[in-house]
């Protein structure tokens, strides 16, 4: 069986995000930036499963500009057999991703394809379900704990009640949540033998999907500053203050 | 308040709180040594730098010595009250009173804990750079009266560095206001300098101008295994001139087995004798690449023998815990630690030297080094077996570090690289400083600290 493995970048999950002065986006530059954790998740359960034997391949793929190309030699030098690189320079909404991942879902035929629930930078939590739909396979979300088995798929789901257990049809999707596994350290010597492993460039525009944006983004801005409290000397001036503001 | 002598004082500093409960007698009465029994008179709170004036004048009036406290987190004793002492803690002068955009400084209270001013310079776009694992409770006045030094020295220096102005009682109760923040300022003896790692003999700093620096650039940790003691410095030698390290700090396979005990996750799967943490800047590719050539210029040469690297922040610093996570780990087994260094070219053959010695005193002993070899400083902490009690377990260790602190004469080393002096290293420190000197920091003292109140018997 083959895995396929969305591997996103996003800004480092310990950065401080600083809004740009312009509004027109988040400050990137000279800022670090990380695999998606739960992108992270998803690579090492496939690594997993191909270690136990349920999976010979496993292959990542990442879309965005040429610059990524050092952060898939991570997921290669992690344990990742190859790597598919979709270029673009443009913003890429879950909609137009999802897309992406069936066009190379129909040329891979994947048994699996894992993805992180959300990626931490727009935190939509929509690419995984959304591929399911597209493709017409089965979807289990916010996986902790998946096990392999005669075509099947057993995923213990989080939910808000605990744990759920889906059995699901191969192949099919499978989003990740946090407490799925810890990934592990990336060897050195292993970014160095990463280095002959393939990476396919393919240009987004050359896979015929839509990317027309769905969703207009027309500014970001910080949360507003909470204003400092307001110390007072006793009850009744407490009273007069929530007064004074309508709130009595 | 039954003591006349606190009734005083409660009437002359009113803004000052004080404590007289056992518990509290004993929180504010020890630090992280736990050799004394904390025995100080009362403990005082002050919340401004008068009330720091009239206590002192208080104590030279009624002979009453001061300890004066920050986080207590010292391993050497430095802030321990077992005489009748009044400790002054710093808890309430713990704000950040002012941050200058153009200077770069934030001048804070004492009592503000380090982790605190990271966290203010960071809100600001800037860093305070000087840090260490008990970054959460130690206080920027203990940094200061300690030099403290930490993790990031190889890069950043020690505490010195950063301290722009100091403003500083001295043991007569005279506020004096060091250096206010000047970059230049040949006017004379730098007495701020004076102050820093004095460990609480000269007086008190009621309030600190520290300098901040532009925010680090991104960063990756590598840790890598090691097959044998000589081939540190080599890895050391080549990481050094290929990459800017923001720290280099080595450990052995014994730390790492107790770090594992304590739950951290293993980085390898077989055992080496050393290990080394680097973190260095990362901000581009080029930096990155130049970490494997490092890496692979080590591995051919045979220093190293495998190496993981952090792929994001939270694996740097899970990777950091399994060196921040040794004095954790070590805690419950009492340790005898030793906190010396030698200058950075002398390591291989003291630390030859030093082997030879721990095998031959200590046979059957569990001695566990770790340290900032970037530096010259070796951190060796001998750990008490379950069967031998507390006091014979130190007496044993003390014998060991007089030989130790003869072996640190011979090769310029010094006894304490940055825990302080305190109680716990005062009889070695003739090993490392000389009786002329001994002598001129007494002199200095007596100017300062006439009757001598300020943390007596402390240092020397």
């Amino acid at each position: 069986m083959k895995i396929l493995v969305g591997y996103k970048r996003v800004v480092d999950y310990n950065v401080r995000v600083q809004v740009k002065a312009d509004g027109t986006g988040v400050v990137t530059e000279g800022v670090k930036l990380s695999a998606n954790p739960f992108d992270d998740i998803a690579l090492e359960e496939a690594l997993r499963l191909r270690e136990k034997g349920v999976a010979e391949e496993v292959v990542i793929v990442g879309i965005g500009p040429a610059d990524l190309t050092a952060h898939l030699r991570n997921g290669l030098a992690m344990g990742a057999n190859r790597a598919i690189h979709v270029t673009t320079t443009e913003a890429v909404q879950p909609l137009t991703a999802a897309r992406v991942l069936l066009k190379l879902v129909e040329k891979e035929s994947p048994g699996l394809v894992i993805v992180g629930k959300q990626a931490i930078d727009d935190d939509a939590n929509q690419t995984g379900q959304m591929l399911a739909a597209l493709w017409d396979r089965p979807q289990a979300t916010f996986a902790g704990k998946v096990e392999i088995a005669d075509g099947k798929a057993t995923v213990a789901r989080e939910v808000d009640a605990g744990m759920e257990t889906l059995d699901v049809d191969l192949p099919a999707v499978i989003t990740t949540d946090l407490r799925l596994n810890e990934p592990r350290f990336i060897k050195l010597p292993d970014i160095m033998k990463a280095k002959s492993k393939p990476i396919d460039v393919i240009e987004l525009g050359s896979l015929g999907v839509d990317t027309g944006d769905h969703l207009k983004i027309t500014h970001y801005a910080a949360p507003p500053k909470r204003s400092k409290g307001v110390m007072v000397k006793d009850a009744a001036e407490l009273v007069a203050a929530l007064k004074h503001k309508g709130l009595l | 308040m039954t003591d006349p002598r606190l009734a005083d004082l409660a009437r002359r500093a009113p803004e000052t709180r004080l404590l007289t409960e056992p518990s509290d007698l004993e929180h504010y009465g020890r630090d992280w040594t736990r050799r004394w029994t904390p025995a100080p008179l009362a403990i005082a709170l002050p919340s401004t730098a008068g009330d720091v004036q009239a206590i002192v004048r208080w104590a030279r009036e009624h002979q009453v010595t001061i300890v004066p406290s920050g986080g207590r987190t010292g391993l050497s004793g430095g802030a321990v009250a077992a005489h009748g002492e009044l400790v002054v803690a710093f808890d309430r002068m713990n704000q950040v009173l002012g941050f200058d955009p153009v200077d770069a400084t934030l001048t804070v209270g004492p009592g503000i804990a380090l982790e605190a001013v990271q966290n203010a310079a960071r809100e600001h776009g800037l860093a305070y750079p000087v840090d260490f694992a008990a970054r959460g409770s130690c206080s920027i006045g203990g940094n200061i009266a300690t030099n403290a030094g930490g993790i990031r020295v190889i890069r950043y220096g020690l505490t010195r560095q950063w301290v722009a102005g100091l403003k500083f009682v001295t043991g007569t109760g005279e506020l004096l206001e060091l250096n206010r923040g000047l970059v230049k300022n040949a006017s004379g003896y730098d007495l701020r300098h004076l102050v820093i790692g004095s460990e609480g003999t000269l007086g008190m700093v009621v309030e600190a101008t520290l300098w901040l620096a532009p925010p680090p650039p991104p960063t990756q940790v590598m840790l890598l295994a090691v097959p044998a003691m000589d081939a540190l410095m080599r890895v050391f030698a080549v990481a050094r001139v290929k990459l800017q390290l923001e720290a280099f700090e080595f450990f052995t396979d014994r730390a790492l087995e107790h770090v594992l005990a304590h739950g951290a996750q293993a980085p390898f799967d077989v055992l080496s004798p050393y290990y080394v943490v680097a973190e260095f800047d990362a901000g581009d590719e080029a930096s990155q690449a130049a970490a494997l050539d490092m890496f692979e210029a080590c591995l051919e040469a045979g220093w190293v023998t495998d190496g993981v690297i952090s792929s994001s922040d939270a694996q740097a610093a899970s990777l950091w815990r399994l060196r921040e996570g040794i004095t954790e780990s070590l805690a419950r087994y009492k340790p005898y630690k030793n906190d010396i260094s030698v200058r950075i070219g002398a390591v291989p053959a003291f630390m030859a030297d030093m082997h030879g010695l721990l095998a031959r005193e200590y046979p059957t002993f569990d001695v566990v080094w770790f340290g900032h070899i970037g530096d010259g400083n070796l951190h060796i902490n001998v750990l008490k077996p379950d069967e031998l009690d507390q006091e014979s377990f130190v007496a044993q260790c003390e014998v060991v570090t007089k030989h130790l602190a003869a072996m640190l004469h011979k090769h310029g080393g010094s006894i304490s690289a940055e825990h302080g002096i305190g109680l716990v290293k005062k009889p070695y420190l003739e090993g490392t400083r000389s009786h002329e000197e001994i002598a001129l920091m007494r002199g200095i003292k007596a100017v300062l600290d006439p009757d001598g109140i300020m943390n007596p018997g402390k240092v020397f």
